[in-house]
């Protein structure tokens, strides 16, 4: 099931070098797959840094102001100077904290984050891993920040972040639901969890695209979004880290380069989710052939993530309950419907 | 079975706190996400500007007004003088009236701006903010070009008015208000018809009139609780008698009625200042008579403005001295802050930090 | 009513309890007689229909400094508002220096519960059935005495110049 490995013509080469240096069998495949995952924790932490650039931008550009500007052509090193600021901060812990968990708090959500890259599809044939469980696998694997947010807001032994980590993992309990339904509203249609399959079977221009094929398609399309932003404790939904009332929640007693994971695990995160719907809805990497494939994901990826970023510098943060009741009370019965509605259609095959 | 027993915990909110706006401690005994008694603790920003106006003369206590309020520094030296003017029977030349006029009510769109933008950011919003600001700034550079100052004016002397406007102050101001009045669609657009706003802000803290006139609350606070009191009005001081232009209040006494009606005041201020420097008189801007020496005749006085915050009022006793017997402050969130603990609680912090911001306290007035 | 129609009805309704003084600028100014008469006095002005008196805008005490007689030293003095009928009226008391205590009037005027808690705080004048005097301004240990007197003094109070 490796398929990119073997396609990717740098692994190969790898492959033959190493066979070529005589080193047994056995060790040629982990070695290359720890090259292979050096080298997706580099794209992913280029992609974070790229991704706090662009939302200070266009933060700042909805304000009417100019954002970073001093470091390089419109501060585009800025976040690596921020970077290198916070790791050279002192690391402060609570006397009184859980040393273990206060501890492990910051690595447990900072893996958790980059551990869904293992079958997100970069391009054609360009997939670490095509699991048969693919989507299944992301579903369970994002779950896992709100175990971090949890260990943070208990091991601060601070009344603030137990509260924001008390409050983040209801909500994110909450939005598992109709995100995870809706996402079975279009799996309906591929008939297997496999992401690779997911996008073969959207291959084509717009029109073959799930969000436009499916009648349901625009409503599941709405409800992954709305259900992601919540998964991704973006505002609306950020009473996590909502600075205005319980400044900074659960990581209020973080410094340095703990609270550095903590907040590039928030913007992987982000881009997990927005890869995940266009994905599903998109078309992955499909479109014209004159563009390589991966440029297609980037970009309908980086078009989510600015719906993402839009949503939170134009709404205000809704309260914990009203957030819990929008779950329960509107979404998981929309979305259930919607999919009672998509397996009718799918018995009737009333789709194409 | 043991039985479920859950506590009460005490969370101190303040004083370093994003939304306490000034520093302000507020005890909150919560019971999980409810807050169920609150007290404030103040004294944080006390600067003993009474015992400090004791030892000053009266001039000398102007400046020391502004920092009574800063947001509205103008009213707090309106306030002052035009208690000092009322000791000694002062009579203020017309110009100085009419400009005085002016700079408070721009002061008054200056202060509810910025509320606007603090207490969507409060809220969660985080673009008004900038927007509010953003308009702030068009009237502080109106300041500064009169006065100097962008927040603690000194511009109102006892008897008149430090000094003229520039002369291109009318066409600034008048351009600045346009501008303003054409934003003000951009600011309700983007938050009243938002479901998101609505949930935050409708229904929630609904300040009871009798409450609120029990415990003294004044200003816009009073008056989204639908009371039809202004002291601009009902006890006219300056020139506001003279001008057309309406009183807003609203019904409910919730959030939303207290944000939306200081945006409508910013209307009616517009109005008033268009009026003002339409009728502006040539004339002196200071007094005859009235030096930096200046004392006031022997007597006491309570003289109170209509601020942004509510009543601004000060009480002066004089003995005929160079120095004031006494001089009481009194602010608009001092009552609000005291009846903050009889109808906020039993509600969520959300609700408190939503309450909170839209009652606009701020610290100075409290502490003195 | 103007303030001099409200002047007249006052001192008419509240003769022999109220005095009017005419150190009072702009609003009528009233003394109460009898210190001990004052909540009963707040309660008649509240409920008057005519005056319907039941805001209170500002209360402070002040320190005269006259320590000779010594039983006009501390003043309070109330401020009042009618909302509905726009009127202005001011109270004050006269307290003596020893230990000056003041009835509080939260039943009538619950807005007075700071005001009052600054007169302790900052004068020393004891207000009989408060419900929570003590700390309020100022730090939580201070232990200095009651600042706003006048015959306060403090090693770092730096008195201007008279000039």
């Amino acid at each position: 099931m490796i398929v990119a490995l073997e396609l990717l013509p740098i692994f190969q080469w790898l492959g033959e070098l190493l066979g070529g240096l005589g080193l047994p069998a056995s060790w040629i495949d982990p070695i290359r797959y720890g090259a292979l995952g050096v080298m997706m924790f580099g794209i992913l932490a280029v992609v974070a840094l790229f991704l706090v650039w662009w939302e200070r931008k266009i933060a700042a550009h909805i304000q009417q102001r100019f954002g970073p500007m001093r470091h390089g052509w419109h501060g585009w090193y800025q976040t690596i100077m921020d970077a290198i600021k916070l790791l050279q901060k002192e690391d402060v812990r609570v006397a009184t904290r859980d040393k273990a968990v206060f501890f492990w708090a910051p690595v447990v959500g900072f893996v958790a984050a980059f551990l869904a890259y293992i079958v997100i599809p970069w391009g054609d044939g360009l997939i670490v891993a095509d699991l048969n469980i693919g989507i299944l696998y992301i579903m369970a694997v994002t779950t896992f920040t709100v175990i971090s947010l949890l260990m943070a807001g208990w091991g601060s032994h601070n009344k603030y972040a137990l509260l924001g980590g008390m409050r983040s993992a209801a909500q994110v309990v909450s939005y598992e639901v109709p995100m995870v339904v809706s996402v079975l509203t279009v799996i309906i249609f591929v008939g297997s969890l496999s992401m690779v399959d997911i996008v073969k079977s959207q291959q084509g221009l717009i029109f073959n695209w799930f969000v436009f094929r499916l009648p349901m398609g625009p409503l599941a399309f709405l409800t992954f979004i709305v259900a992601a932003t919540a998964e991704a404790n973006r505002t609306p939904f950020d009473i996590p880290e909502a600075e205005q009332e319980l400044v900074a929640g659960y990581n209020i007693e973080y410094s340095g380069m703990k609270f550095a994971m903590f907040f590039l695990a928030e913007f992987v995160n982000m881009f997990t989710v927005s890869a995940v719907a266009v994905t599903l809805f998109f078309g992955g990497w499909n479109g014209w052939e004159f563009v390589p494939s991966w440029i297609w994901f980037l970009f309908k990826t980086l078009l989510v993530v600015l719906l993402l970023m839009l949503f939170r510098w134009t709404y205000p943060r809704l309260r914990v309950d009203q957030l819990m009741e929008f779950a329960w009370k509107f979404l998981v019965p929309l979305t259930f419907a919607n999919l009672i509605v998509a397996g009718i259609f799918k018995y009737l095959g009333w789709y194409w | 079975m043991a039985e479920l027993r859950t506590e009460e915990f005490v969370v101190n909110m303040g004083p370093h706190h994003p939304s306490t706006h000034g520093v302000c401690r507020l005890m909150l005994t919560m019971d999980g996400e409810i807050v169920t008694k609150i007290e404030p603790v103040i004294g944080y920003l006390h600067r003993s500007i009474e015992k400090i106006c004791e030892n000053r003369t009266y001039a000398q206590c102007v400046p020391l007004m502004d920092r009574v309020e800063y947001v509205t520094a103008m009213s707090c030296g309106y306030m002052f003088a035009g208690a000092v003017e009322k000791l000694g029977g002062i009579e203020v030349p017309l110009r100085a009236q009419y400009l005085r006029t002016i700079m408070l009510e721009l002061n008054r769109i200056a202060s509810h701006l910025l509320f606007y933008g603090v207490t969507a950011m409060d809220i969660g919003a985080y673009t008004p903010f900038l927007y509010g600001l953003r308009e702030r700034e068009l009237i502080i550079d109106l300041f500064e070009e009169t006065c100097g100052q962008r927040l603690t004016y000194n511009y109102i002397r006892i008897g008149g008015v430090s000094q003229d406007i520039r002369p291109d102050f009318v066409p600034k101001c008048r351009e600045a208000l346009n501008v303003i009045s054409a934003k003000m669609s951009d600011y309700t657009g983007l938050l009243n018809e938002n479901p998101i706003w609505i949930h935050r802000t409708k229904g929630v803290g609904v300040l009871p009139a009798d409450l609120a006139k029990a415990y003294g609350v004044s200003g816009p606070n009073l008056r989204a609780s639908g009371v039809n009191y202004d002291i601009r009005r009902n006890d006219p001081y300056l020139l506001y008698d003279k001008f057309d232009w309406n009183v807003a209040v609203r019904p409910n006494g919730d959030c939303f009625d207290r944000y939306m009606l200081r945006l409508d005041e910013i209307m009616q201020s517009i109005r008033i200042v268009t009026q003002a420097l339409d009728g502006l008189p040539d004339g002196e801007i200071m007094a005859k008579g009235v030096t930096v020496n200046y004392k006031a005749p022997a007597g006491e006085v309570y003289h109170r403005v209509e601020n942004s915050r509510g009543e601004l009022g000060v009480y002066i006793q004089s003995d005929g001295g160079k120095k004031p017997v006494r001089v009481k402050i009194r602010g608009g969130s001092y009552n609000s802050l005291m009846v903050l603990p009889h109808f906020a609680t039993n509600r969520m912090i959300a609700d408190l930090v939503a309450i909170f911001a839209t009652l606009d306290v701020i610290m100075p007035e409290v502490d003195r | 009513m103007t303030r001099e129609e409200l002047a007249a009805y006052a001192t008419e309704k509240f003769a022999g309890r109220l005095t009017p003084l005419a150190t009072g600028k702009y609003d009528p100014l009233f003394l109460v007689n009898d210190a001990g008469d004052l909540l009963a006095v707040a309660r008649a002005l509240k409920e008057d229909p005519k005056l319907q008196l039941e805001y209170l805008c500002n209360a402070g005490a002040i320190d005269t400094g006259k320590i000779d007689p010594p039983d006009k030293r501390f003043e309070i003095h109330y401020s009042v508002a009618s909302l509905q009928l726009s009127l202005r009226l001011d109270l004050k008391v006269v307290l003596p220096a020893g230990k000056p205590e003041v009835e509080s009037l939260q039943p009538v005027w619950p807005a007075a519960d700071w005001f009052e808690r600054e007169f302790w705080e900052l004068f020393g004048i004891h207000v009989r059935n408060h419900n929570h005097l003590g700390q309020f301004l100022l730090p939580d240990d201070w232990n200095q005495g009651f600042p706003m007197r006048k015959d306060w003094d403090a090693p770092d109070f730096v008195r201007m110049p008279e000039k």
